[in-house]
């Protein structure tokens, strides 16, 4: 997994590149620490998914930990882009619950910040 | 599984008088928990292949008899291709001629992947204790789980193959009452100690069916209660998911819930379709004070149900694709094979499948048919 994070007018924009299985996840220079740390948490964030092309178990509790920390300072998270595969594992996780799922990146900044 | 598809190690290698502060060089089979999955390398080298009088020896079907050379050259490792069939691999990228070998670099010989390490003697010991405790606790998880069920109105058999040397996955199954029998599988996030840990304990509370104020039929509300039980932030950031089924003989109803999980799959018995059972809740763990729905389906007489963990379709194939649950359900509706139970025909359709070495991910299915 690879990732950038940018600021996009007030919106922290995380893109996610390659597979987010349980090596990678774990991987000390570009794994879950690492985005949990570079992710502000006091600002609303969305993740680019169109580029990752599968997520594991672990992948999904990165999102889930770092939806969980936005959410205790009144932040939201959303994700968009994500292909069929990675879209049906999010699905069965029921990830809607915690993370707001749309299709573009319009749609997840204008859900962050409504 | 046949006698040539097994895999045994026969090494000549023998450890090496040296001080203990004398670094060796060691191949250590990484799908491999037994504690002599270690060999040293000494300074004449080791060959490996499929039969004697190779130094290390693999039982594989994909090694060569004379299949590779690892030497010793300036303090490092080389390794050499003997024109194998199928080729030796270093991090996934094929040998060809002499290339080294460097330290925390996988060295890949048909299905059989060992890491190099640059270890003292001291190191060894350690390691070797080490491997030893996690073996225990290996056989200790193994020891929960519940035996295979060849009599009754269910029959059940499975395979369970941990990725690391503890896996995440747990399942179990057995009656509640008359007539009323109960299976589930909870696959926590990770693996490793901790994440065995944590099977481990909700293992044991389904099995001894001591939830709290709940009613261990209804899927729904053993669902909540687990969710109130195990919220990741008291668990260490861990959390899991379930599929937890009963099954009621005299009305043929199952009633299910999945926390965060895929669906299992039922096939009738004329093996035309494979159908979903499963519904969508959020994972255990993450959210507290949330309600699990529940569903139900008739069972026809004669069907199957797979349950299985997202470890045994989540694989790359040896062309690269990630699979997702439909090659899965592709596979399970394949013929059956005459004297082969489902459990190990899925087993080997699945490995032959993925890339070799390990797989990605605990691999745990539970196949249960019913009169």
């Amino acid at each position: 997994m690879q990732m950038q994070i940018s600021d996009v007018g007030g919106v922290t924009k995380a893109a996610l590149f390659g597979r987010l299985d349980s090596r990678s996840v774990r991987d000390d220079d570009q794994g879950e620490a690492y985005f949990f740390a570079h992710i502000p948490k006091e600002q609303p964030a969305v993740v680019d998914m169109s580029d990752v092309s599968f997520i594991a178990s672990l992948g999904v509790r990165m999102l889930i930990d770092t939806a969980r920390a936005l959410d205790r300072s009144g932040a939201k998270l959303a994700l968009y882009g994500a292909n069929d595969n990675v879209m049906d594992i999010l699905k069965w996780a029921e990830i809607r619950q915690v993370i707001l799922v749309v299709d573009t990146e319009a749609e997840a900044v204008a859900a962050v910040m409504g | 599984m046949s006698e040539t598809e097994q895999t045994q190690i026969i090494t000549l290698a023998r450890a090496l008088d040296s001080a203990p502060g004398d670094r060796l060089h060691c191949l250590e089979l990484i799908d491999c928990f037994d504690t002599d999955r270690r060999h040293v390398v000494g300074p004449l080298g080791v060959k490996i292949g499929r039969t004697p009088p190779a130094d290390i020896v693999l039982l594989d079907s994909e090694v060569s008899r004379s299949h590779c050379f690892v030497a010793i050259a300036n303090n490092e490792l080389m390794v050499s291709d003997l024109g194998s069939t199928n080729g030796t691999y270093v991090d996934g990228v094929r040998v060809e001629g002499t290339v080294p070998l460097p330290v925390g670099s996988v060295l890949q010989i048909g299905k059989r992947s060992l890491q190099h390490e640059f270890r003292t003697t001291a190191e060894i010991s350690q390691s070797d204790e080490l491997d030893r405790e996690l073996q225990r606790a290996s056989a200790y998880i193994q020891a929960l789980l519940p035996p295979p069920s060849r009599d009754g109105p269910i029959r059940t058999d499975w395979v369970h193959v941990p990725c690391a040397r503890l896996g995440g996955d747990a399942f179990g199954y057995g009656q509640l009452a008359d007539d009323v029998f109960v299976a589930y599988l909870i696959d926590v996030a990770g693996h490793g100690a901790g994440a065995a840990m944590l099977a481990v304990a909700v293992m044991s509370q389904l099995r001894q069916r001591s939830l709290p104020n709940t009613d261990m039929r209804s899927p729904a509300q053993v669902l909540t209660t687990l969710n109130r039980l195990y919220q990741m932030d008291e668990q260490a950031g861990l959390f899991f998911t379930i599929w937890y089924g009963v099954y009621d003989a005299r009305t043929r109803r199952l009633d299910y819930a999945c926390g965060g999980q895929h669906p299992a799959l039922l096939v009738p018995p004329d093996r035309s379709q494979a159908i979903p059972v499963g519904n969508r809740n959020l994972v255990i763990g993450a959210v507290p004070g949330i309600g699990f729905k529940q569903a139900s389906i008739d069972v026809p007489p004669g069907a199957l149900i797979y349950l299985f963990s997202d470890g045994v379709f989540e694989i790359t194939d040896r062309t690269g694709r990630q699979w997702n649950m439909s090659d899965l359900e592709r596979c399970i509706l394949e013929p059956r094979v005459e004297g082969v139970g489902e459990t190990e025909r899925l087993f080997h359709t699945v490995r032959e499948a993925a890339v070799p070495g390990p797989l990605e991910d605990d691999f745990s299915l539970v196949v249960a048919q019913f009169d």
